[in-house]
């Protein structure tokens, strides 16, 4: 049922209707008589922000490379449209089709960040799918499934979703798709098809496990049923190189937010750093050849025909062959009107060489991230960056012509004090003050650091899982201490945010499945785009955890034991809990870890790869 | 250097394209096609591309104008069909040729406008017959935002009636707006001192624009823009 009559007429009575619409270059069209599963891709944010998605973009591509599956995409609907929608009995629909995705196969969910987890539920219920696991009864169809990287401790939306993909998507999504199809034509009940999908390495089906709480609230077991693996391992590609990348996006007619090419160049990240959830989660870390990220680059921007590429990674200056790949991506970025940009470069790697060709690149400031303001909470962290190579950064790009500069960091870091905020400012007024005795420094425009302080979040399969996360007070006590810290001094700017997104953040990234139910209480009140500062409604939140007789403090402000038995224990990304065990005491005394390619520090990983993750 | 005035339509899904998307939109579409495009030279140098008359959101057509330079060895032939190789098949170049006259020449374009009763049990000949009264009106006045504010304009000397019939559920009209690029009349002001109009007169009425479309875009003389 193609809803486009239906759709149309409500379109000019809402903001940016190129959104709901779809038709955009680059997207896929199949013919549903042609196809024998269809997967919608659902974003639980709005369209410009999952329009940028890169995983998104990714899997779109693996699933349709198959011609007996099409997937589409779904975005969460404005306030406005979502209203008329209501009234006039629209359901969600996907992009490419206008159909309705409650008569998909695959309702798929990427989760970047666990404040969209209400939109999720609003996303199922504007789509007329029961937003509980239980209520989907017998019928194989629709499947809801979730992935990305907070399905790392899916318990809080456990009751929610069918099955979750853990780790890397491109090859597990289409065999969970193979086994549906062969399971639905043999005529299977969508609990005989979870229970085969449990047996897949990656794949976790949350209704397969009992839990079972201690009396102060901590999980005292988790238990397989129907042969559910005690414990579920990730998926990763190997040979990343060798990896398909994506040759065309859906190139959209609206704006949105990172509106270019983007070719990812490594994946996982060699650092370490203790705070840094993807810095674990995506490991090992493996990097495409030069000449693949040239190759597929070109082909993007010829069949997108964007005017700009940006790369893609946790650290593109950790790619071993980085000025190579420079110079081939500018021998034809350049020739054929193409800006190039590099997010994600790291202070202590940032060459002279790379700093000449990026100045051929324009560029609008540059952004580095100590996280930390004094050394000694930088290598609490290990966060391996020395203040000698962050001036010895800013230098560089001081005699580049730059004059702005933009450090992030983070308050509320394990042994954190006063003076490690105080020192803050300390260090951008030492940036400050190699400018001016600068000789050959810009001139004309004065200098102007800039730093953004954001809250620490503890999230699980990094060292500090065990760590309490600041109060409220604490934080507020921080800032304070910052903003009394940055008074006086004219050339440094300081910003920060009101904890409560941060502190809901901890809680849900955390929590266990009770959270489930709050969540639900959440959206039923009336939350939805939490992460959106407008719509966010803390009081609503706190209501909800008050009623299902939870805390805060219980999920976020607690130090937890190394024996205590976490929500996600049962869920495994290679990493060891003994490693990051090890890596807690040595933060506690301020000890670093080399980086992966200097010296490997045992994190679990090569035993399930098989390899050393550099030769 | 190869001067082309192209002519495209803006359907279905494509309507919905606003006029700043579709500029990027077929900057893009130039690259993915292959089709060596003029650059201005200057420090930002970017594609050359010139829409004359822009086309309100949400509304098709079969006659949209654009300019560009072909820099490099291709007919325009050949563009055409690269071009609409990439694009949308609701967004496809119909015609490219020389440009014959300035963009200022433009002076008019005609419009079918399609207005239905927002009410099913309403029938269209009352619908007909407040269109009439509305119509027959000396002065039509609308305020209108302009680059330097909101002013006041009498729309009835502007629009020209061409034709109007009574469809199911609605009227159809075929009107005759001033267009180009000092003066431009967006057949949307007069539905909207339409529905205004029913409004305070107290019908009962309410109406909603159902489709429209530009149908041409005229010289002085009432000729094609070419």
């Amino acid at each position: 049922m193609n809803l486009f009559e239906k759709i149309e007429p409500l379109l000019l009575n809402v903001q940016k209707p190129a959104r709901y619409i779809g038709g955009e270059m680059g997207s896929i069209m199949k013919n549903p008589e042609d196809v024998k599963a269809r997967f919608a891709f659902c974003f639980p944010d709005r369209y410009d922000v999952g329009m940028s998605n890169l995983g998104m973009k990714v899997l779109y591509s693996v699933i349709n490379q198959r011609p007996e599956y099409w997937c589409e995409r779904v975005f969460a609907p404005d306030e406005d449209f979502e209203t008329l929608m209501r009234e006039n009995q629209l359901p969600l629909y996907a992009l490419e089709s206008l159909e309705p995705i409650r008569d998909f196969d695959f309702i798929g969910f990427t989760l970047g960040y666990e404040l969209c987890y209400t939109n999720i539920l609003n996303m199922l219920d504007l789509a007329g799918v029961p937003v509980w696991q239980k209520d989907r009864g017998e019928n194989i169809s629709p499947i809801v499934c979730a992935g990305g990287s907070c399905a790392c401790n899916p318990e809080p939306i456990a009751d929610f979703i069918d099955l979750f993909f853990i780790g890397e998507g491109e090859e597990v999504d289409l065999e969970v798709m193979d086994l549906y199809v062969k399971m639905r034509d043999a005529g299977a009940t969508r609990s005989a098809f979870l229970q085969a999908a449990a047996q897949i390495q990656g794949v976790y089906v949350p209704s397969l496990y009992d839990i079972q709480y201690n009396a102060d609230g901590t999980i005292q077991s988790v238990t397989p049923k129907c042969g559910a693996p005690a414990v579920v391992k990730k998926r990763i590609i190997d040979n990343f190189d060798a990896c398909p990348s994506p040759e065309e996006f859906v190139v959209p007619f609206a704006e949105i937010v990172h509106d270019r090419a983007v070719t990812e160049v490594l994946r996982g990240c060699l650092r370490g750093c203790r705070f840094c959830q993807a810095g674990f989660l995506y490991r090992p870390f493996r990097e495409k050849m030069p000449e693949t990220i040239c190759k597929q680059s070109k082909k993007l921007i010829d069949n997108t025909g964007y005017d700009e590429l940006s790369l893609c990674s946790l650290s593109t200056s950790d790619h071993s062959k980085i000025e190579e790949m420079m110079d081939g991506l500018l021998t034809f970025t350049e020739n054929e009107h193409i800006n190039l940009s590099l997010p994600s470069l790291r202070v202590d790697n940032f060459s002279t060489g790379l700093m000449n060709r990026l100045r051929r690149v324009r560029s609008s400031g540059l952004t580095f991230a100590p996280e930390a303001g004094t050394q000694r909470l930088r290598d609490v962290i290990n966060k391996n960056v020395t203040e000698e190579e962050l001036m010895r950064t800013c230098k560089i790009a001081f005699q580049g012509g730059q004059t702005s500069v933009k450090l992030y960091f983070m308050m509320g870091l394990p042994t954190e004090t006063d003076d490690d905020i105080r020192g803050i400012i300390e260090l951008a007024q030492r940036v400050v003050d190699m400018f001016y005795e600068m000789e050959q420094r810009p001139k004309g425009k004065p200098v102007q650091i800039s730093c953004s302080v954001a809250t620490f979040v503890p999230k699980p399969f990094t060292p500090f899982e065990f760590h309490p996360q600041d109060t409220r007070e604490m934080i507020a006590h921080k800032q304070s201490v910052l903003e009394e810290a940055v008074r006086g001094h004219k050339r440094i700017r300081a910003s920060w945010h009101f904890p409560d997104t941060s502190i809901l953040e901890a809680v849900l990234a955390k929590g266990d499945r009770r959270l489930c139910k709050v969540i639900y209480d959440a959206w039923k009140s009336g939350c939805v785009f939490d992460a959106w500062s407008e719509y966010f409604r803390f009081d609503l939140w706190m209501q909800a955890m008050e009623a299902n007789g939870l805390t805060v403090e219980f999920y976020a402000n607690r130090e937890r034991t190394y024996d205590e038995i976490f929500p996600w224990d049962h869920i495994d990304y290679f990493v060891d809990k003994s490693f990051l065990i090890r890596e807690n005491e040595k933060a506690k005394r301020a000890e670093t870890t080399q980086h992966c390619r200097l010296k490997c520090s045992a994190c679990g990983v090569t035993k399930e790869t098989g390899h050393p993750c550099f030769v | 250097m190869v001067p082309v005035r192209a002519t495209f339509e803006k359907r279905r899904r494509a309507k919905y394209i606003s006029h700043l998307d579709l500029m990027r939109c077929m900057q893009r579409a130039f690259r993915r096609a292959g089709v060596p495009i003029w650059f201005t030279e200057g420090f930002n140098p970017h594609a050359y591309l010139m829409f004359p008359l822009a086309l309100s959101l949400g509304y098709e057509s079969g006659c949209e104008c654009m300019d560009f330079r072909i820099d490099g060895d291709m007919s325009m032939e050949e563009a055409m069909e690269r071009l609409n190789r990439v694009l949308p098949p609701d967004l496809q170049l119909k015609k490219v040729a020389a440009p014959v006259l300035k963009h200022t020449e433009i002076a008019f374009a005609e419009y079918a406008v399609q207005l239905d009763c927002a009410d099913e049990t309403i029938s269209s000949e009352k619908m007909r017959a407040a269109w009439d009264a509305f119509i027959a009106q000396p002065e039509i006045q609308v305020e209108k935002k302009t680059k330097r504010g909101m002013s006041q304009i009498d729309l009835k000397p502007q629009a020209q009636i061409l034709d109007t019939q009574t469809v199911s559920n609605g009227i159809w009209l075929k009107l005759r707006m001033p267009a180009g690029t000092s003066v431009n009349v967006n057949p949307g002001l007069l539905m909207d001192a339409f529905v205004k109009y029913l409004e305070e007169n107290g019908t009962g009425l309410h109406a909603g624009m159902l489709h429209a479309e530009r149908l041409a875009i005229l010289c002085a003389d009432g000729s094609d823009f070419i």
